[in-house]
């Protein structure tokens, strides 16, 4: 590296977003005497911006580039793919968030405070800039097979799109494909059957040879790095052969317990199952079948696939209305809309008739919305589960086209109809006859009789009222589904506070994760209609191609240097990727298995390994100058737990400006040396906060944390680990304004003592 | 009921402002008027707004219309409607908070005898004693005479009894009310002051607002 260095900053106003909170001007002039080209911009990710950036480097005047911007998650892309066609190492370009993470979070702090926080990140982003070198990044070649879990119309449909381009594997967890849309009677707004346009796509998907697909199917372990994962599946028993059985129903008509059935007539695969509970092991239906399809000793069995991207579409479920105890859900007569439509569907069990528990035609029937969504006090969910307003009036249309004279009263709090054809079909429901009534239902008692009592307030009149109904209608919160945690956890996909999926960016990138080899699609990202559904299994569908299509995949580059070695194999051990390994007493790396998490690093007992661009000296350097400039509390931060702090930026959620997060690829790199080192330059307090939900590394989290502490005791400062998953951002800034308060006292307390000591020692040496 | 048109000069921004800042007052600015308070109520046909239109008057500042609407003084505090508000509103306490503040800006209403007079007998005797918060208060409200069959079959069963219990001190309790009324002064001056000052303070969670005082 004989070439000079000289890095260009760039600062950008956002259109005032970053400079009404931050004088961008006395940053700049606080990097006079610096070994740097400063400028400022209105918006640097305009074409304007990066050009002034471009022809710096072509003019020769810069060869590296800080940015002091929006959160790299945004735009790092971007400029780094600039930097690259104007001949620089993308490497060489980094982004110093000074808008999520500073002038949006700081407003009851003074300007004074905020600007030396600025200033203090921007002159630790030249420092390090000044100690990187260029990386290359690695390719690895991609698995060019895609997973999809989840078989409702959100699942079919990406597997369809994918199909035809890369093999696709479809699991779903029930015995059948379809998903909630299988269980619809009509579908607004357009009231076409639900069975009879989801039926032939799911013919379609048995029908396609590039997809083979697992019904009873759950994800049970991931390994491997995206673009190569190694997936365990988990399958449970049917008990009948799918291949085999030709659904000719010798079975059942044998079966003296009724165990063995279809699951209903248009189910796809079709094939028939036992329901164990029910079997009593005479062996009737084995020796009846023909095909020899009937095995009663089945088990469950796992087996593992190889692919490089997943897409999740495991939809939504409804809410178990029984918490709401004013509705007295479940009795007779009391039910979800889920079960209403269940009653119309291809999947009825009543011959597709709406029926009370007593089998007669309801003739007054209530629909109560918002049953568990739009509360904010903890009890039920807070979003509007968008769907219900709509599906409401069409299952009231449906009661009054079954009997002219039923019926069909809807209790609303906002009658929400926006999106095409949604204003008419609301309008055409009220010239059908329906009641609406403003107010959400305050009390449902089943009485003797199987009727309901209804009692509400008519809010447009300021009057209660009481009905009485043969069948009242919940419509439940829709929720992720059961299991969405787990899976999304296994692959290292965040979710919001809301439990469903989070997406890669809420308006830009609405169907990638921050996972760049997972992407979702349907109810999973949030309750919506099938037309919403579809058009984002689509989307999902060209994003997971687009990645395939690649063939390649860049990881990382930031991985473990082996610069002394004495054979010891204590990193080999250490290493939770099986990743090293001795070869002639000397540790050598696999580059691939490396997920470049850092856990060699401080296992290394005479300090031979650093990770490339997060050596000990380079984060020492960054620290040095940044705390320089004012001291503060030092916040070691992964990118998970960063996109924490990006979302608590989005929010506005307000902390305290003596925050100063340095991004690492993981905790786990810190040894005392550092942190030492954050101390001794000045830091008031250091926090470690992960996000990662990796088993592998937050199991040696507590253990971590427990060295540091007593490696860096000496300084009697505050230090502290925390867990925090994307979705906690309000969890994160309540404790970093404790945090901050805490280091800060701290400080005061020792500051004055030292005053103290220092006075006393003054009268001492006087007398 | 005659209603008036909502015009600016109809609503007081100071008075909501400072009923929003009392414990029950947090979430108002949130209330969807969903009407499931109303819909819970078990007096809410004697009252002349209902507790969902309560809360939207202050949302607006009729600070009139609140503190004379017999709302406050008719609910019974059995908490139904605190307990199912889905945006975390407590119209029970509310109530609690509007009551003293009516009575200090001397606005009568005749469903608040009964909460007099209580207050009267406690003040001078130190006990409650239900026969002469009865006797009193059928004195005041003389519809209370229909309920004189009633009153006399629970004074045959000794339900009813004569006797008027007495504290030892009442002049104890005095300073007690003292203190009371001092703190309702305080109160009422604040809604002034709050008025007077055109820019109020935004409002912050009490969550926020520890954080803060963390911090110092
Ligand atoms: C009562 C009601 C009525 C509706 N009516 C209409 C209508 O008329 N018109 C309209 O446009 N929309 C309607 N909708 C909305 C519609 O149902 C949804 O838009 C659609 O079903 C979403 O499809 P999805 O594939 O995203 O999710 P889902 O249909 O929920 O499918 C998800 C699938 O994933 C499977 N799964 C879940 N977890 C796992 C796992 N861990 N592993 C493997 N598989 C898993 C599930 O078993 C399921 O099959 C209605 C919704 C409701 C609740
Ligand atoms: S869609 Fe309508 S019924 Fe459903 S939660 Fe939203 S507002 Fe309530
Ligand atoms: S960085 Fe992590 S995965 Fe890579 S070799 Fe070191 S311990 Fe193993
Ligand atoms: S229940 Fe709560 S949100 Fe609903 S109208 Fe009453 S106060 Fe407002
Ligand atoms: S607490 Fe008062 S306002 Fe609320 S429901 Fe009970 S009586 Fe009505």
């Amino acid at each position: 590296m004989s070439e000079p260095k000289k890095t260009g900053v760039y600062l950008c106003r956002c259109g005032g977003n970053i400079s009404d909170a931050v004088d961008l001007q006395s940053v700049a002039d606080s990097l006079k005497g610096e070994n740097v080209v400063v400028n400022i911009q209105d918006y640097l990710c305009s074409s304007a911006g990066q050009d002034k950036i471009k022809s710096d480097i072509e003019k020769g005047k810069i060869d590296r580039v800080v940015i002091g911007s929006c959160s790299p998650k945004l735009h790092l892309e971007t400029f780094r793919g600039m930097v690259k066609e104007a001949g620089v190492n993308p490497n060489l370009l980094e982004i110093t968030n000074i808008r999520e993470q500073a002038s949006w979070v700081h407003d009851k702090d003074g300007k004074d405070s905020v600007n030396s926080k600025v200033k203090g990140l921007i002159k630790g982003a030249v420092a390090r800039m000044d100690s990187i070198e260029p990386l290359v990044p690695l390719e690895k070649k991609l698995v060019d097979r895609t997973l999809v879990v989840g078989g409702g119309i959100a699942g079919i449909t990406t597997s369809l799109e994918i199909a035809d381009e890369h093999e696709v594997i479809l699991i779903e967890k029930q015995p059948y494909l379809g998903g909630h849309m299988i269980g619809l009677s009509k579908t607004f707004p357009t009231l076409d059957c639900s069975q009879c346009i989801l039926t032939p796509k799911m013919v379609a998907v048995h029908n396609h040879p590039g997809i083979i697909m697992h019904t009873q199917t759950e994800v049970a372990d991931v390994s491997g790095s995206p673009g190569d994962y190694s997936i365990t599946l988990k399958h449970s028993p049917r008990y009948v052969d799918i291949e085999k059985c030709i659904s000719c129903g010798a079975c059942t008509r044998k079966c003296p317990t009724g165990a063995i059935f279809l699951p209903f007539a248009q189910a796809v695969p079709q094939a028939y199952m036992i329901d164990m509970s029910k079997c009593d092991h005479c062996g009737a239906c084995v020796k009846i079948c023909p095909r020899d399809a009937v095995n009663l000793e089945a088990k469950e069995e796992t087996s593992t696939i190889s692919v490089g991207a997943v897409a999740i579409a495991t939809g939504f479920e409804p809410i178990d209305p029984s918490f709401i105890e004013e509705y007295n859900y479940p009795s007779p007569n009391i039910l979800t809309a889920v079960e209403f439509e269940d009653m119309l569907s291809a999947k009825s069990k009543t011959g597709m008739r709406l029926q009370k528990a007593d089998g007669t035609f309801p003739d007054r029937v209530a629909f109560v919305l918002c049953a568990g969504s739009r509360d904010f006090t903890g009890k039920g969910r807070k979003h509007c589960s968008k769907v219900c307003c709509i599906y409401s009036q069409k299952q009231a249309q449906l009661v009054k086209k079954m009997k002219g004279d039923a019926e069909a009263w809807i209790f609303y709090i906002d009658m929400r109809s926006a999106g095409r054809r949604f204003e008419e079909f609301y309008h055409h429901t009220q010239e059908k006859g329906v009641n609406y009534v403003r107010g959400k239902v305050a009390e449902i008692i089943p009485k003797q009789d199987g009727t309901l009592t209804v009692q509400y307030e008519d809010t447009n009149l300021g009057r209660k009222g009481r009905e009485i109904f043969d069948m009242v209608v919940l419509c439940p919160a829709l929720i992720p589904s059961s299991g969405t945690k787990e899976l999304a956890d296994k692959l290292g996909v965040q979710l919001g506070d809301d439990g469903f999926i989070e997406e890669k960016h809420v308006k830009l990138d609405p169907v990638n994760t921050l996972n760049q080899a997972a992407f979702a699609a349907g109810c999973v990202l949030g309750p919506k209609d099938i037309h919403d559904s579809v058009t984002e299994g689509i989307s999902a569908a060209h994003k997971v191609s687009q990645f395939l299509g690649k063939g390649m995949i860049l990881i990382p580059p930031e991985k473990p240097m082996i610069l002394e070695c004495n054979g010891c194999g204590d990193c080999v051990k250490a290493c939770p990727y099986n990743a090293l390994a001795l070869e002639g007493r000397k540790a050598v790396l696999s580059l691939l298995a490396c997920t470049g998490c850092g856990i060699c690093v401080p296992a290394c007992p005479i300090k031979g390994i650093e990770i490339r661009n997060f050596t000990r000296n380079q984060l020492k350097a960054q620290l040095k100058a940044m705390l320089a400039e004012a001291p503060g509390v030092v916040v070691f931060i992964d990118p998970y737990a960063y996109a924490a702090a990006d979302i608590a930026g989005v929010n506005r959620k307000q902390y305290s400006s003596l925050v100063r997060f340095v991004s690492l690829p993981s905790i786990h790199i810190l040894d005392a040396d550092v942190v030492n080192a954050a101390f001794e330059y000045g830091a008031t307090g250091v926090m470690l906060i992960e996000g990662t939900t990796d088993e592998k590394l937050t199991l040696s989290s507590d253990e971590l944390y427990k060295r540091l502490k007593k490696d860096t005791r000496k300084h009697k400062k505050p230090l502290r680990y925390s867990h925090i998953e994307t979705a906690q951002y309000e969890k994160l800034t309540d404790l970093l304004n404790v945090f901050a308060s805490q280091a800060g006292a701290k400080a005061e307390k020792r500051s004055r003592k030292e005053k103290e000591e220092g006075t006393q020692e003054g009268i001492a040496e006087a007398t | 009921m005659q209603k008036e048109n909502i015009v600016p000069e109809s609503r007081d921004n100071a008075f909501r402002d400072l009923i929003i800042k009392t414990p029950g007052g947090r979430n108002i600015p949130t209330c969807m008027q969903c009407g499931i308070c109303a819909g819970s109520c078990p007096v809410n046909h004697e009252m002349d707004y209902t507790p969902r239109e309560l809360v939207r008057m202050i949302q607006l500042g009729l600070k009139k219309e609140v503190l004379s609407s017999n709302t406050i003084w008719i609910c019974t505090t059995c908490f139904s409607c605190s307990v199912r508000c889905p945006r975390g509103i407590y119209p029970t306490e509310l109530m609690e908070t509007l009551k003293p503040i009516a009575m200090s800006e001397g606005i009568r209403n005749r469903n608040a005898k009964f909460d007099n007079v209580f207050a009267d007998v406690i003040k001078k005797n130190g006990r409650a004693s239900e026969f002469l918060l009865i006797s009193k208060y059928s004195i005041s409200e003389p519809g209370m005479i229909k309920q004189a069959p009633f009153g006399l079959a629970l004074f045959s069963k000794g339900k009813l009894p004569l006797s008027i219990d007495k504290m030892e001190d009442v002049r104890e309790l005095d300073a007690i009310f003292k203190l009371g009324e001092k703190s309702v002064d305080k109160e009422a001056k604040e809604s002034t002051v709050a008025k007077e000052s055109k820019e109020t303070a935004p409002e912050r969670s009490p969550k926020e607002n520890e954080g803060q005082e963390a911090e110092k």
